[in-house]
């Protein structure tokens, strides 16, 4: 646990406060106040990633430290965007995620830069890397809007819109997370002469894929007589994305080539 | 019978199927790149993949019988994927030393080469491709050294490693190509990767530094790709008429 003393760290942390503080004004009921405050949020995010971007010199994504700063500025427009869709209100539970999403990069990630190597130099490398970011931020969402699900006493139109909610979510992080996977697979033929190399980053990310593909059949069976059962396996998705973003990332136990992080 | 085939290919074993190859995807993940790969290269393992190919086209003309054309491009797409997947473990199967798949070659500047070796060491001949390759020269560029760098008393990281070749094909004039990392050649089949480098003497004991280029041929990539376009269009449907359906309003939901 390090405190950041450079600018970098003071926008990561400017960040948190306007999301902390998002959360506060909207439970105490100031919901101009906190959406002001989740709209400032997103810009001092923003700025934060094009410092970083500035700073290193390449786009922001080689390693988990920037990945996380982009997964913060990409939660406004997602949350603005599904929220103008299906009328769910997921700011305060959003900007928890933006505060869970940079603990990690305020105060555990090491800000070191490191220059490009020949293997990242890609024009695949900002699609690869965008579409998982904006994949998994909206996965985690659909998980997070899932939570109602697991009541007892949800039915009729609160349960269906929750669960359209989540599902039409999670059916977006799915198209990411395919073009991500495909886009991924492309470029590894490209980079290390094979599409797929049973690389252990690449099995879990398939096996993130094959849950949530899992999940769709599952709600083609049951429909919406079941949501426990659906919400179960979002956050079941959202557990093995947290996986692969961290212990595979970090552990000495899977190595493979995706070892930039 | 009908009914039971039916059952049997409907969405419910689908998710057990899925559940299922994500553990083992998991456990493919534990094993490692390498043992992982040995073991998918397993006669076994390739039955099964040929099974689950056969089951996801047979969905997938079901889908397109039933006017449900998202879930038939999905189904066929990972269809070809695997499809493709298996041609090339055949090619691999079926390679010979006139016509090998997978190769690398060890080269400093001014070798001309057709012979391509495996192993740790490069030791074991392969085979020998259809054309021949003259290293013109190896390049190792490096991003400018920083005050980190000096700090640390090192050499600034590696920007770029470039070989550039000649090519000579049977029936055509030579010709030069630079292959870098993320950017191969194509010549007769066979994409050329940077694949490695490092540093060694020669028989006088000069410093020389040597280039290893790696050669594959993959005749299931063209299917693969089919797929992943198959794969991808299926997938935006799919997310268009979730959203078409539903619409804004949250009540209309279909079970």
């Amino acid at each position: 646990m390090t405190v950041k003393m450079t600018v970098q760290g003071g926008l990561i942390y400017l960040t948190l406060v306007f999301f902390v503080a998002t959360i506060i004004a909207r439970r105490g009921g100031w919901r101009t106040i906190g959406n002001a405050f989740w709209g400032t949020g997103f810009v001092a995010a923003v700025a934060s990633v094009i410092w970083r971007g500035l700073h290193t010199g390449h786009p922001p994504m080689q390693n988990l430290f920037e990945f996380f700063l982009c997964m913060a500025a990409a939660l406004w427009p997602l949350s603005v965007l599904s929220r103008r869709h299906n009328g769910l209100d997921t700011t305060v539970q959003d900007a928890l995620l933006g505060v869970l999403i940079l603990m990690p990069a305020g105060f555990v990630f090491g800000e070191d830069v490191r220059r490009l190597p020949p293997a990242l130099q890609s024009s695949l490398f900002i699609p690869h890397v965008g579409s998982y970011v904006a994949g998994y931020v909206l996965l985690a969402r659909a998980a997070l809007m899932a939570l109602p699900l697991f009541k007892r006493d949800i039915a009729g139109d609160r349960l269906r819109q929750t669960e359209t909610a989540s599902r039409q979510t999670a059916t977006i992080g799915f198209v990411l997370l395919t073009l991500g996977l495909l886009l991924g697979s492309l470029w590894g033929k490209i980079c290390w002469g094979h599409y797929w190399q049973f690389d252990p980053k690449e099995m879990w990310s398939l096996a993130t894929w094959l849950v949530y593909a899992g999940y769709f059949h599952e709600r083609m069976v049951h429909g919406v007589r079941a949501p426990r059962v659906l919400a179960a396996l979002l956050w079941t998705g959202l557990l093995f994305i947290v996986l692969t973003l961290t212990w595979i990332n970090l552990s000495r136990l899977f190595v493979g080539m995706h070892n930039y992080a | 019978m009908k009914k039971l085939l039916n059952r049997w290919t409907g969405p419910a074993p689908a998710a057990w199927l899925c559940w299922a190859l994500a553990l083992g995807a998991v456990v493919l993940a534990f094993l490692g790149a390498e043992r992982a790969g040995v073991w998918m290269a397993r006669p076994i393992m390739q039955v099964g993949v040929a099974f689950l190919m056969l089951v996801f086209f047979f969905v997938g003309v079901r889908a397109v019988l039933r006017r449900r054309f998202d879930s038939a491009l999905l189904h066929i797409g990972c269809a070809c994927v695997l499809a493709g997947w298996l041609m090339g473990r055949y090619a691999i199967r079926t390679s010979t030393a006139a016509r090998p798949c997978t190769g690398s070659m060890v080269m400093v500047d001014g070798d001309e080469s057709d012979r391509l070796w495996e192993g740790p060491m490069l030791d074991q001949y392969v085979g020998q491709l259809p054309f021949s390759v003259r290293l013109e020269r190896f390049f190792v560029e490096r991003y400018d050294r920083n005050s980190d760098d000096r700090n640390a008393g090192r050499n600034a990281p590696v920007r770029e490693y470039r070989s550039r070749v000649t090519i000579t094909e049977p029936g055509r004039p030579p010709y030069v190509v630079n292959i870098r990392v993320n950017e191969p050649a194509f010549v007769c089949g066979y994409h050329i990767y940077q694949m490695s480098w490092g540093n060694s003497t020669d028989q006088l004991g000069r410093p020389v530094v040597y280039t290893v280029l790696q050669f594959i041929r993959d005749p299931g990539l063209k299917l693969a790709y089919a797929g992943f376009i198959l794969l991808l269009a299926g997938i935006l449907i799919y997310a268009w008429r979730i959203f078409r359906i539903q619409g804004t309003q949250p009540r209309e939901v279909p079970a």
